[in-house]
């Protein structure tokens, strides 16, 4: 892992990382920042999950649902990922050392894959279940695997500050 | 006038056992903004369909019941998982602005709820009204996560 270390120390040590470190007002606002664009993120992520769990929002179409959320989520997700990049550019080296920051980086990875396999998989059939009263196991399994999945991230984002396993 | 009761509340035994707990506070924050999702998506798959962004070839009404239930699931566990937070911290919280701003911006956006915007809900056109409401309930309940981030980070 020796690189990726370098690579976080070196990046710690721009002019600009350092400037917002040490800004008193720049980084709370990045987190407040970031804390929104989560529930525009992971709120409409929740409410597509729920309806493919066959729980929520039944009285829409699943292909309504994605059509006219996937622009907002994609909207929250490029705001959540330019403050939470923002602020690991102005502190690397405290997030190398914090187990919750990789255990979110990872968790968000298995997401993005369960994103992804749903697409390419389960999506395909959409025309046969769009308007059903239940929602095939494919689309059950995604959708419970996502609120888990954005769980963990949440939480495990949230925990970034309680550095109780610092190595 | 409240402060009495809010030190009453953070000398309670349940309190300073959250307090002296290294784990419970953090984990009930964490819990806090799952929930925070569960409700801020119940709010903007309606906020958006009133503004005629979101949902709109969907009936405003049906949007509306779907995201009900889980709307009062996240403000519940919301509840659960602030009062918490409140309670080893109160005498403290008692001083700070953002607890106010937050506390004023909550009841503002509940009394949206239950009064214009479930009527304007209920109507199938909206129309410039739904947009207006669509608009101050999307910066209310940003007042309230804004305000609400603050108080951790400032208090």
């Amino acid at each position: 892992m020796m690189p990726l270390r370098n690579l976080f120390q070196w990046v710690s040590e721009f002019p600009t990382s350092i400037a917002i470190r040490e800004s008193l007002f720049f980084s709370p606002y990045l987190t407040v920042a970031h804390v929104v664009s989560m529930c525009l993120f992971a709120g409409l992520i929740v409410m597509m999950d729920l309806l493919l769990l066959g729980i929520g929002n039944m009285r829409t179409p699943f292909s309504e649902v994605q059509r006219r959320l996937f622009p907002w989520q994609m909207l929250g997700m490029t705001l959540s990922s330019i403050t939470g990049l923002t602020l690991a550019y102005s502190d690397p080296m405290r997030f190398y050392v914090n187990i919750f920051f990789w255990t979110k980086m990872l968790v968000m990875v298995l997401a993005g894959i369960n994103a992804l396999a749903f697409h390419y998989i389960t999506y395909n059939s959409v025309m046969v279940w769009d308007t059903r009263e239940t929602t095939p196991f494919g689309a059950k399994l995604s959708g419970a695997l996502s609120i888990v999945l954005w769980s963990i991230v949440i939480v495990a984002g949230r925990l970034i500050p309680y550095n109780w396993f610092q190595s | 006038m409240l402060q009495p009761f809010f030190d009453w509340l953070q000398q309670l035994p349940v309190s300073q056992f959250i307090g002296n707990s290294i784990w419970i506070y953090p984990l009930v924050q964490a819990i806090h903004l799952v929930f925070l999702a569960l409700f801020a998506g119940a709010i903007l798959i309606v906020d958006l369909r009133l503004l005629g962004v979101g949902m709109r070839t969907q009936p405003l009404s049906q949007v509306a019941r779907d995201a009900r239930p889980w709307l009062i699931i996240g403000f519940l566990g919301m509840v659960a998982t602030g009062l918490p937070q409140l309670m080893q911290n109160a005498s403290r919280e008692y001083f700070s602005e953002f607890f106010w701003y937050k506390m004023y911006l909550i009841a503002i956006g509940l009394i949206l709820i239950v009064t214009i915007r479930r009527k304007l809900t209920q109507a199938d056109q909206p129309g410039i009204a739904g947009k207006i409401v669509g608009l101050i309930s999307i910066a209310v309940w940003t007042g309230v996560v804004i305000n609400a981030r603050l108080i951790g980070l400032f208090t």
